[in-house]
């Protein structure tokens, strides 16, 4: 078999990564981490963690489980593997988050809470990126070249957090304090822009295509992207593990890494905009209109980033630029993209088998747009509102705009519950004989 | 004494490009009685079995550095003369198709759709071609789990996929 099949897991994925996606909702509306508190406090590390791992990294790994076999035409390596990947991120989630509230003194004090966190999502994380990494490897072209330049970046990621639990028990000795005391800009840039960004960037390029009728980008093109982000991450990596290692200052890793990340953001832009230019399919569906409001928010954050480096503001503002990116870009097109994804898979999960054999719905006849569009709307304007009154320093304004996302992100998961009930489909098409309706947390492939 | 065409297939796969269109357009070219020869920097497997069902026997070389070169040697007094198996027989080359569809102007998932549908309507051993603007890689699994046999690839120009679907026989 080819690559296109239907992953058993991949809504698994998605229903936990969304259940977390409403636990940090929660955890901004009730006032928990920043910008209620400190960046660097406990409580924030809870927020953080839990949307960039629970949410954002579980409905990537999600994601990444359908497309990568897709993106190389090749079976996944294990499908075995990715039920027990995710029952080890989320164990080593929850450990993790515990061991943070520990810090924070809201549970009992427990230092070997971080280093079981670390050692669990490790482990959780090993078997994404080795299965990941084998199946893409085989046919290592244009998106898939993203991806694995998005595990390694991973792979970075989770070193630098571990070494980091290790010195917060207590256990990673004098290295260890430096690299904690130093050390955490590169991890969060590890893990925000070469994980979760240079990765949805690969997946989007063959989804913008393949949803659009538009020709596949060059590889030449898409390359030059790809190499500017792979520039950023190295500089972050290794200069900054270099100038940590002899004593020096970090500002020009970190000024030349944010150059490379910019020409990265500005070439994938070139790109989006010659696919968006050859499309043969003119009329947008929703989860590209949102798309776009995504790579707006894309563009924000950089234009953002440079407003605030340019006015020697941006330590001051460095949550407000964060959030925008965390929720704004990757968010708001992880949202879109589900949405499209969960409608697409659902279809041909139900309808695939009895194509041809009996009359079935097309793909559109399983969502409402027009009734989703209101959530995604009151979504993007919500957390807009939310990077202002971050910028403004007024909480109360930010707690007003986490309420609105909530709404915007509640409404969203109902319209995906429906799709994938088939709740939307007229009845005389909704289980044509020989079709089997869905699960709604798996696929019964 | 077979004459024999050249097509080399490692400078496609190094720079990450599909060399099938590339073989299947040289097979067009090929005059009756000519081979192909094809260097590629692996043993082309999935590909023995392709070129079978075009009627051509294939025996393998080994180079230095993991490469190989293949020759295909038509086999058509084997095809043509048939043996009582008919379509079973190992070189026996697919029928011309019986329906051609366009389907580079749908929108996706719409060819897959059709083609599904148009297949249904194959008797066995039957075939169809189908134009399509991507590589239909949902269809794939949904052909193979109806005993559906399929042939695909690009056109020179990278723009055209081109299929051919076999019903069971």
């Amino acid at each position: 078999m080819i690559g296109g099949s239907i992953s058993r897991w991949t809504m698994t994925y998605f229903a936990a990564a969304l259940t977390w996606l409403l636990a940090v909702l929660t955890l901004m509306i009730v006032g928990i981490g920043h910008p209620a508190t400190d960046l660097a406090a406990p409580d924030t590390l809870v927020l953080v963690h839990v949307v960039c791992i629970g949410w954002l990294s579980l409905a990537m790994c999600g994601a990444l489980f359908q497309f990568v076999p897709v993106l190389v035409a090749r079976p996944l390596f294990s499908e075995r593997w990715a039920l027990p990947a995710l029952a080890l991120l989320t164990a080593g989630l929850v450990s993790l988050l515990a061991g943070f509230m520990a810090l924070g003194g809201r549970l009992p004090s427990a230092p070997w809470l971080l280093p079981l966190g670390a050692v669990l999502l490790v482990t959780g994380f090993s078997l994404v990126v080795v299965d990941l990494g084998l199946t893409a490897w085989q046919r290592p072209t244009g998106p898939a070249r993203f991806v694995l330049v998005g595990l390694a970046s991973l792979c970075a990621t989770v070193v630098f957090g571990t070494v980091f639990a290790f010195a917060l028990a207590g256990w990673a000795g004098r290295i260890g304090e430096v690299v904690l005391a130093r050390g955490i800009p590169l991890h969060a840039i590890a893990g925000l822009g070469g994980w979760l960004t240079l990765t949805a960037m690969g997946v989007s390029y063959r989804l913008l295509a393949m949803f659009m009728l538009a020709p596949d980008v060059e590889d030449r093109q898409s390359r030059l992207t790809l190499v500017a982000g792979a520039l950023a991450v190295a500089m972050i990596v290794g200069g900054g593990a270099a100038a940590i290692g002899f004593g020096a200052g970090l500002n020009t890793v970190l000024a030349i890494a944010a150059l490379l990340g910019l020409v990265c953001a500005t070439l994938y832009g070139r790109d989006l905009a010659s696919i968006f230019r050859t499309r043969k399919r003119h009329h947008l569906e929703l989860n590209m209109r949102m798309a776009l409001l995504s790579f707006a928010s894309l563009a924000g954050t950089g234009l953002l980033g440079v407003a605030l480096v340019s006015t020697a503001t941006l330590p001051m503002h460095v949550g407000a630029l964060a959030f925008l990116a965390v929720f704004g870009w990757l968010s708001g097109l992880v949202l879109a993209k589900l949405y499209k994804i969960v409608a697409f898979l659902t279809w041909l999960e139900t309808y695939g088998p009895v194509m041809g054999r009996a009359p079935t719905p097309r793909v559109q006849d399983l969502v409402a747009e027009r009734r989703a569009t209101k959530w995604f709307a009151t979504y993007y304007v919500s957390v807009w509102m939310g990077t202002l009154a971050l910028l403004a320093k007024e909480p109360d304004a930010f707690r007003m705009a986490a309420v609105a996302m909530t709404v915007g992100v509640v409404g969203i998961v109902h319209e995906i519950v429906r799709i994938r009930r088939l709740e939307d489909v007229a009845s005389p098409l909704r289980l044509p004989a020989g079709a089997v309706a869905p699960h709604l947390l798996f696929a019964k492939t | 004494m077979t004459a024999y065409l050249d097509v080399d297939a490692r400078p496609i796969l190094r720079s990450g490009g599909e060399p099938f269109s590339v073989i299947m357009a040289a097979l067009e070219r090929l005059e009756k009685g000519q081979g192909l020869r094809l260097y590629a920097p692996f043993k082309p497997v999935p590909l023995f079995a392709v070129m079978a069902d075009r009627g051509f026997a294939h025996s393998e070389r080994a180079l230095d550095g993991d490469e190989w070169e293949v020759l295909f040697t038509p086999v058509e007094a084997k095809a043509e003369t048939g043996s009582p198996g008919g379509e079973h027989a190992p070189f026996a080359p697919w029928p011309q198709p019986i329906m051609e569809l366009d389907n580079r102007d749908l929108d996706p998932p719409e060819p897959m759709v059709r083609i599904l549908a148009a297949a249904e309507k194959l008797g066995p051993g039957e075939t169809l071609s189908s134009l399509l603007s991507r590589e239909p890689v949902f269809l794939f699994p949904q052909l193979e789990k109806r005993g559906f046999r399929w042939l695909g690839g690009f056109r020179p120009d990278g723009a055209t996929y081109e299929l051919t679907v076999r019903a069971p026989s």
